[in-house]
């Protein structure tokens, strides 16, 4: 159960748009927070994350401002936009419906068929 | 939504950059400091957590530059990189850049050059009015007649009618649309100035104040109390009154009446008329006034004003054009003599008047399209020596390919250098049509009143850079998408030397093309220079060059017949005894020009308006006129002096007749001393005295017209003097005299006969020069093309010219290689062009002077020669190519 999984091709965004959902966090945080709600399943190469927060921010789904850290340090914060909302619930379904399809096809036994 | 978003975060980061760099570098470092203090909090030394820090998260600078990537900063970066790579490019290779900017240079300024007068004449609005897009131009159409000449302005009858019952308008102005000239009369000395009538609210309703005084009232032009008042054209008032400050309330002495300055106009506005700039405005009222032309304002059939309404808001074109065609039918109910059939139709108030759009726009479409050709020339020349760069560069390209460069990425830095050229190019162009425009104005003839702008404004900018960025991209395109289909392991193994020759056929596609447009345009040059020159020499039937003339018009001052003839009587008498002058006389109005008076003439003493009637046009001269002009009389006599004084028709009057006319009625008997009718004219007809040779009337290419002179003239005439010497000395003298006998009177024209054939030379002039040049334009072009073309073919087939000469192919047959080549291309070029030319030269034949447009010594002329410099620009080359040594050709793999 400890075992690290490696991070999905391409889930990364839909990670931090889950995570920022719950509301604004800063990169540290949302980085903290998918491995607390994993449980510290999920390996995330720390380098990656801000590309992917630059992206998601050009593309207009999460927005940011900067504000106060917990330990009163300056921090750049994300929030969700509503754009960013649409797309997340979009990307769950697609990836729910994904996981169904693919889930039903490696449960398959020869007697199905 | 999101493109909005990309778009506002991309110009943050071109805003501030450094801003970005600053966040990124405090969001960075606070993530690790973060990182560190829990690392420290679970029991690690401080020192320690902070490397551990970084090292967990990785190169740093790479996800800076990963996340300027995602932000899109990199894009203008990498461009900047192109840019600057290909400012080098450019630069490594001056010679081949030079040529190919100069050429498109000269492509796009040509082009641009047209362009500013197609934007002068047919898209840009009416300087100084307010609104000019809701301004309609009414024009009555003859609903019997078709095309342009159907189309009338309006009387002052129809004026008033439509501006007072129409619905659709805030209000209609008029203006004269065929502005006068008027004598001046500044302290004793009569000046030639150009004046519009215009309705009482011309100004105000186009929303133009006065830059002094006041502009005119409605009250200024009430019927009956027409007001003489003037408002001054702006650069009237600065070049001729000194800009007087003081000047209204002045008043000017127009035509012999005088006239009070109520105002100066703003400067630039010139009415809505194009090309023509009047000196000053006056209400239409006083129209009787100042032309000394009775019943102006109530003739029905006088057609002279323009009128423009200003549609009321909500109101929509099409319906204001039904509401003044019923107008149109009402005032036919009305007055079904005179409007019988007059519909009205709409046009937006441009500066060329609707009717006529369709012409201008032809003409300069047809000069848009050739030198349109020009560009594509130049282009065409563009992409083969890219295309050839490319080729050479193809090493280049692999080695950027391997090292990682993005098909996208090449493609661009193609792109950027070639848009870099023609945005070179155009530069240079807008500056040559800066000079350019200038002089093609100067090419009109001085006797036309017209002041055309021609200003280089953001519509020209606008074109010059579109055609500049298209053209950029066009040449460009062909050689990107082929320079990024590079194989590159074979390249990089330097096994594509001699591979890369037989690609070359979209090379060779593109000089033929080339090379058939440029035979195109030669021919279609060469028909008009020859036309010109045809023009030049044709023989309009009289003296072109011992004569001087000048147009006079005492009868607009308002003199009664007897002193208008006095004047004529002692100008002539003055005239005649300056020393070098051997006879002066006087015509109603020169032929070749714009006005024409035409009649029927029928044999014997009935109204000539049966079937058996001849058109013949009219000419009405003073005794003299004939040797004056050095046209011949073949037979009979001159008129007498008496015979021009007492009035013709029922006593009988005399006529001269030309030699066409009296073939047409009497083809082979003696036509001196027979009579003939002229139009509805009755009792004993006119009696021929004389028979003079043919001239041109109308145009220099026409067919002989019948023509009859008529010996009595009208108050407006013009005067010419035959002289030993140089009429351009005489010009000043003339001058004088007029002046000497009548200081009101002043001369409009006043010019030699040499002066004023550029009138009727004018469009052969203007084209011959303008397709002349463009021929020349597009023969340089494609022989540059040719030589670089065949030249980098030389080059590539170095090694095979070795291998062949090593085999023992003698010069001779290298050249005959290398010839062969370069003429194929020609000759399949110049069969091509030659059947365009055969399609498009019917577009050409109505401005044609005394050839066909299919001309077989022009086509075989252009032929030989157009193959004969292809020769040429295949000969430098090949004389390398024969000179090659086989043994470097060989050792160089």
């Amino acid at each position: 159960m400890d075992k690290q999984l490696d991070l999905l091709q391409g889930t990364l965004d839909m990670l931090i748009l889950k995570a920022v959902s719950l509301g604004p966090l800063h990169g540290y945080g949302i980085l903290l927070r998918i491995q607390q709600i994993s449980k510290d399943r999920l390996e995330i190469q720390q380098g990656s994350l801000y590309p992917a927060l630059y992206r998601l921010e050009h593309q207009g789904w999460i927005a940011s401002e900067w504000g106060e850290s917990e330990n009163k340090r300056k921090a750049k914060y994300y929030r969700l936009t509503a754009a960013g909302k649409r797309r997340l619930q979009a990307e769950t379904e697609n990836w729910n419906s994904m996981a169904d399809v693919i889930a039903g096809i490696l449960g398959t036994k020869p007697e199905e068929i | 939504m999101t493109l909005w978003n990309r778009l506002r975060s991309w110009w943050r980061v071109i805003l501030h950059r450094s801003c970005l760099e600053n966040e990124m570098d405090a969001e960075l470092r606070f993530h690790l400091e973060a990182f560190a203090e829990d690392l420290v909090r679970s029991g690690m030394a401080r020192q320690e957590a902070m490397r551990r820090a970084r090292l967990e998260f990785g190169g740093i600078e790479r996800t800076k530059e990963e996340c300027r990537d995602a932000r899109g900063a990199n894009l203008l970066e990498a461009l900047a990189q192109d840019l600057r790579y290909g400012l080098r490019m450019l630069r490594k290779n001056p010679a081949s850049t030079a040529a190919v900017v100069l050429a498109l240079a000269l492509g796009i300024g040509l082009n641009t050059t047209v362009f500013s007068f197609v934007n002068a004449l047919l898209l840009r609005p009416p300087t100084g009015a307010e609104a000019p897009d809701k301004l309609l131009q009414l024009w009555l159409h003859n609903r019997g007649t078709s095309g342009m000449e159907g189309y009338l302005p309006l009387t002052y009858p129809d004026y008033v009618y439509y501006r007072d019952h129409n619905q659709s308008f805030t209000g209609m102005l008029a203006f004269d649309g065929d502005p006068e000239s008027v004598i001046w009369n500044r302290s004793g000395e009569g000046q030639v100035v150009l004046g519009q009538l215009v309705s009482g609210n011309f100004f105000s309703l186009l929303g133009v104040n006065a830059s002094l005084g006041r502009t005119f009232l409605p009250e200024d032009d009430q019927p009956g109390h027409p007001q003489p008042v003037v408002v001054l054209g702006h650069s009237f008032w600065q070049q001729r009154l000194a800009a007087d400050p003081k000047v209204v309330g002045k008043s000017l002495l127009l035509n012999g009446t005088s006239f009070t300055v109520i105002g100066v106009a703003p400067g630039g506005f010139a009415g809505l008329l194009v090309a023509i700039e009047p000196d000053f405005w006056a209400p239409v009222t006083v129209a009787e006034q100042i032309l000394h032309d009775a019943g102006r304002l109530t003739n029905r059939q006088g057609y002279w004003l323009f009128a423009v309404g200003r549609l009321k808001p909500g109101v929509a074109a099409p319906r204001a054009g039904s509401e003044v065609n019923l107008l149109a039918q009402l005032i036919e109910k009305e007055h079904p003599d005179t409007n019988k059939n007059l519909g009205a139709n709409l046009f937006p108030a441009t500066l060329v008047p609707g009717p006529y759009r369709g012409f201008v726009s032809a003409f300069t479409g047809l000069l848009m399209a050739v030198f349109g050709l020009v560009l594509v020339i130049a282009c065409v020349n563009a992409a083969t020596l890219l295309l050839a760069r490319a080729t050479g560069r193809a090493r280049e390209m692999a080695i950027r390919s391997a090292l990682g460069a993005g098909r996208g990425r090449l493609i661009r830095q193609m792109l950027v250098e070639s848009t870099l050229l023609s945005g070179l190019a155009g530069c240079l162009g807008l500056l040559l049509a800066y000079w350019t425009s200038p002089l093609l104005l100067a090419l009109k003839p001085v006797s036309l009143p017209i002041t055309l702008r021609v200003p280089l404004d953001w519509r020209v900018l606008l074109f010059t850079s579109l055609v500049s960025l298209s053209t950029g991209i066009v040449f460009g395109l062909t050689p990107a998408l082929r320079s990024v289909k590079v194989q590159v392991a074979p390249i990089l193994k330097d096994e594509a030397q001699s591979a890369s020759y037989r690609k070359s056929r979209l090379r060779s596609s593109l000089m033929i093309g080339e090379i058939a447009t440029c035979m195109v345009l030669l021919v279609g040059a060469a028909l008009c220079v020859r036309s010109l020159l045809n023009a030049n020499s044709m023989d309009p039937g009289f003296d072109t060059k011992h004569v001087a003339v000048a147009t006079l018009d005492p009868g607009s001052l308002g003199y009664p017949e007897a002193k208008v003839h006095g004047f004529y009587e002692q100008l002539s008498r003055q005239i005649s005894a300056l020393p070098g002058v051997s006879s002066a006389s006087f015509v109603n109005h020169l032929p070749l020009g714009t006005a024409r008076e035409q009649s029927a003439a029928i044999e014997g003493n009935h109204s000539a308006s049966g079937q058996n009637a001849v058109s013949v046009d009219v000419l009405r001269v003073a005794p003299g006129y004939f040797e004056t002009m050095g046209i011949s009389l073949l037979s009979g006599r001159d008129f007498l002096p008496r015979e021009s004084e007492e009035p013709g028709g029922t006593s009988g009057g005399v006529v001269i007749i030309n030699e066409a006319m009296a073939e047409k009625l009497w083809s082979r008997q003696y036509p001196v001393g027979r009579r003939i009718t002229l139009g509805e004219g009755t009792g004993l007809g006119l009696e021929i005295i004389g028979v003079v040779k043919t001239g041109k009337y109308r145009t220099l290419g026409e067919d002989p017209i019948p023509l009859v002179y008529l010996p009595r003239l009208p108050g407006r005439r013009t005067l010419v003097v035959r002289t030993s010497g140089d009429p351009r000395f005489l010009l000043d003298t003339i001058r004088r005299e007029i002046q000497a006998v009548d200081a009101n009177i002043a001369a409009t024209d006043l010019e030699t006969i040499e002066q004023y054939m550029a009138l009727p030379l004018f469009p052969a002039r203007t084209i011959g020069l303008l397709l002349g040049a463009s021929g020349i334009l597009a023969l340089v072009l494609t022989s540059i093309g040719l030589f670089g073309v065949i030249s980098y073919m030389v080059s590539q087939r170095t090694h095979e010219i070795g291998v062949r000469m090593a085999l023992g192919a003698s010069q001779h047959e290298v050249l005959k290689l290398v010839v062969g080549h370069g003429l194929t291309m020609a000759s399949i070029g110049l069969a091509l062009g030659l059947a365009a030319t055969f399609g498009l030269a019917r577009f050409l034949s109505s401005l044609l002077y005394g050839i066909q447009p299919s001309d077989p010594a022009t086509l075989l002329g252009v032929s030989v020669s157009l193959i004969f410099i292809a020769s040429l620009a295949c000969y430098i080359p090949a004389r390398r190519a024969m000179s090659v040594d086989p043994l470097v050709a060989l050792r160089y793999e």
